[in-house]
């Protein structure tokens, strides 16, 4: 070994990531040339006081105390703004009363975060910083829910579906979320889903960010986001954040970050539960300590018999290639549009006059007596699988409607005597948030 | 996959002001480093850190080179130790110990251009540095955190150690890098 070669490999042989050969070399060569020997001191000094340095400062954790004062600065002169942010920044439901109450808890948290609280922010920031340059991004994992119901859907008791997002943030933004009989694709043109159960269509004819209740998901995928937002809403709502950590099986080192996270809906509202942003949940993120990449969530429903796991993301792959295929939805000859805005009828008043209750008896009437084309101004697209189901119903009673902070029509309780003798007793979903103005069925047959 | 300096500063001057937090996770350990060398006390340094990050947050919109972020926030850090000082001998009421700690302040500052000279580095030599020192990360540990090969890192942190070495000689007086080989 010369001196040059020598001086090539000196910062690698203070780094102790020669092989056994070349450090044999380079030792031998330093022994014999005061040169080198010289500059592998300076080295090493050098090193010596980088290592000093960090060792030091090994300790420091300022991202908490630095970013609740700055975000408290920030938000010192909108103070009147705090409940829009709140709600603007959940993942799901807030309560308006709930975010009135977070303003005074976020001055109270602000001052009184522990020091788990403040792992915990650092273990995430790291985490959203692992993964600031996100070209796409494969979510696999396991919904509570059952195959058929939307995407927001969960059931405690419902066995384990499958649910899986693909998304591309570059060169353009493109995503698809699927689970056994709901696909949605958003190709970078049009949003289409397609419900497997009956074919049935619904069509956006631009692209969206995210849409038909995938929201929840797609802000996982934006992980980066999705931390900083429950890093928020932690401090503005007060939730509990808590860290631990874990050896793998494979001797990584994991950080496991946790958020106690309140839906703030009423427990005695129908909505509470049913969905992920209605739910109480306990979050669970968890962050690989060498890389600080996210690895995995786990998401739980906290409910008073008991904690139930509703979610669990297990793969996540990151920037890995996107089959083109994935952006293609093969769609059944035969599918069914559905209309994304009820037209305007002759008669619309006569519609858009009645109260929710009337409404749903209107819908049940046409089913019993099989007019397809009464039933259709009531609900799209009316399939054949609607019409074999609903033909010949009776109605047995109808309900007061009532309301849920998780949904902006109304509930109709009612039972139903099918044609096949089965009788069934639910809450008919209904709303009247379309520019006709009429009711439209959303859900609940 | 970490972004830049100027990518992080753009997103918070954009409306993203949690992006600031990987600012301070970037640059916590040497800012909190550099100050505990001119204050000489943890508990000070800790609290001139936060307070230069507060500042440097609050100023964003004024930082005219996004890219010269860490530099800037160090300009911002040096006058705030210097306000501690004053701080300390007014209410102390003793221009006299002021002064001593103000000299004792700058004389004893013989580490701090270290942090200096890092600021000094192009980006993605400083990152290597302080990943590898101040996050205490192993070469490996940097290669993986950057998906760069080992010997990219190792490349790069020869070079950036011919660099400081550049810096801190012209900072501390001392004698150039030996550059002649034998």
């Amino acid at each position: 070994m010369n001196c040059a070669e020598c001086r090539d490999n000196l910062v690698a042989c203070a780094e102790g990531l020669l092989d056994r050969e070349a450090l044999h070399e380079c030792q031998a060569h330093l022994e014999a040339c005061a040169g080198c020997r010289a500059e592998y001191k300076v080295i090493a000094s050098l090193q010596q006081r980088l290592v000093a340095r960090g060792q030091a400062a090994a300790e420091v954790s300022l991202v908490a105390p630095v970013m609740q004062r700055v975000l408290q600065k920030r938000k010192e002169p909108e103070r009147e703004t705090i409940m829009s942010k709140i709600l603007k920044h959940r993942w799901g439901f807030g309560l308006s009363a709930a975010a009135g109450a977070a303003a005074v808890i976020l001055l109270t948290t602000l001052l009184t975060t522990p020091n788990a609280q403040a792992k915990a922010v650092e273990v995430m920031t790291k985490g959203a910083q692992a993964v600031a340059k996100l070209t796409s991004i494969h979510l696999r994992g396991q919904l509570r829910t059952a195959p058929q119901d939307n995407f927001s859907s969960i059931n405690a008791d419902s066995p384990f579906c499958t649910i899986e997002l693909w998304k591309q943030f570059e060169p353009d933004l493109k995503w698809r979320v699927e689970k056994p009989q709901r696909v949605v694709v958003m190709d970078g043109e049009s949003t289409v889903m397609l419900i497997r159960t009956d074919d049935t269509g619904v069509k956006f004819p631009h692209p969206s960010r995210s849409a038909f209740d995938t929201d929840w998901l797609q802000r996982i995928a934006n992980i980066s986001n999705t931390i900083s937002n429950e890093l928020d809403n932690a401090r503005a709502q007060g939730w509990k954040l808590d860290t631990t950590e874990e050896t793998a099986a494979d001797g990584r080192l994991k950080n496991i970050v946790t958020i106690m996270a309140k839906s703030g809906v009423p427990d005695d509202d129908y909505g509470r539960n049913n969905f992920i942003g209605t739910a109480d949940t306990r979050r669970v993120y968890r962050f690989d300590a060498q890389s600080t990449l996210l690895e995995s969530v786990q998401i739980y429903l906290a409910r008073p018999s008991g904690e139930v796991k509703i979610f669990d993301l297990s793969q996540i792959d990151y920037n890995q290639p996107m089959d083109p295929s994935i952006w293609k939805l093969e769609l059944p000859a035969d599918v069914s549009w559905a209309q994304l805005e009820p037209p305007k009828l002759p008669d619309n008043e006569k519609y858009a006059s009645m109260t929710a209750e009337q409404a749903t008896r209107a819908f049940f009437e046409a089913c019993s007596r099989e007019d397809w084309n009464e039933v259709g101004k009531f609900m799209s697209p009316v399939t054949a699988d609607l019409k074999e189901y609903l033909g010949g119903l009776e109605i047995v009673s109808l309900g007061e409607s009532f309301t849920s902070k998780a949904y902006v029509g109304r509930y109709v309780p009612y039972e139903i005597k099918l044609k096949n003798g089965h009788v069934k007793k639910h809450n008919l979903a209904i709303r009247k948030d379309n520019p006709a103005g009429r009711w439209q069925v959303d859900g609940g047959i | 996959m970490d972004l830049t300096d100027k990518e992080y500063v753009e997103h918070c001057r954009d409306g993203h002001p949690e992006d600031f937090g990987l600012l301070v996770v970037r640059y916590q350990k040497p800012l909190f480093s550099y100050l505990a060398s001119r204050v000489r006390d943890g508990g000070q340094a800790e609290e001139a850190a936060q307070e230069s990050f507060v500042r440097a947050f609050l100023s964003l919109k004024m930082l005219r080179k996004p890219e010269s972020f860490y530099s800037w926030l160090l300009g911002i850090a040096g006058r705030v130790a210097k306000e501690q000082f004053r701080s300390a001998a007014h209410r102390q009421r003793d221009r006299e110990a002021a002064e001593t700690m103000m000299a004792a302040a700058t004389d004893s500052a013989e580490e701090y251009p270290l942090e200096e000279a890092i600021a000094a580095l192009p980006e993605s030599h400083r990152q290597v540095i302080l990943l590898r020192y101040y996050e205490r990360l192993s070469c490996q540990e940097v290669a993986t955190r950057l998906d760069q090969p080992l010997g990219t890192v190792t490349k790069t942190l020869s070079r950036a150690y011919a660099l400081l070495r550049q810096e801190l000689a012209a900072r501390e007086g001392a004698e150039p890098t030996v550059n002649q080989t034998q």
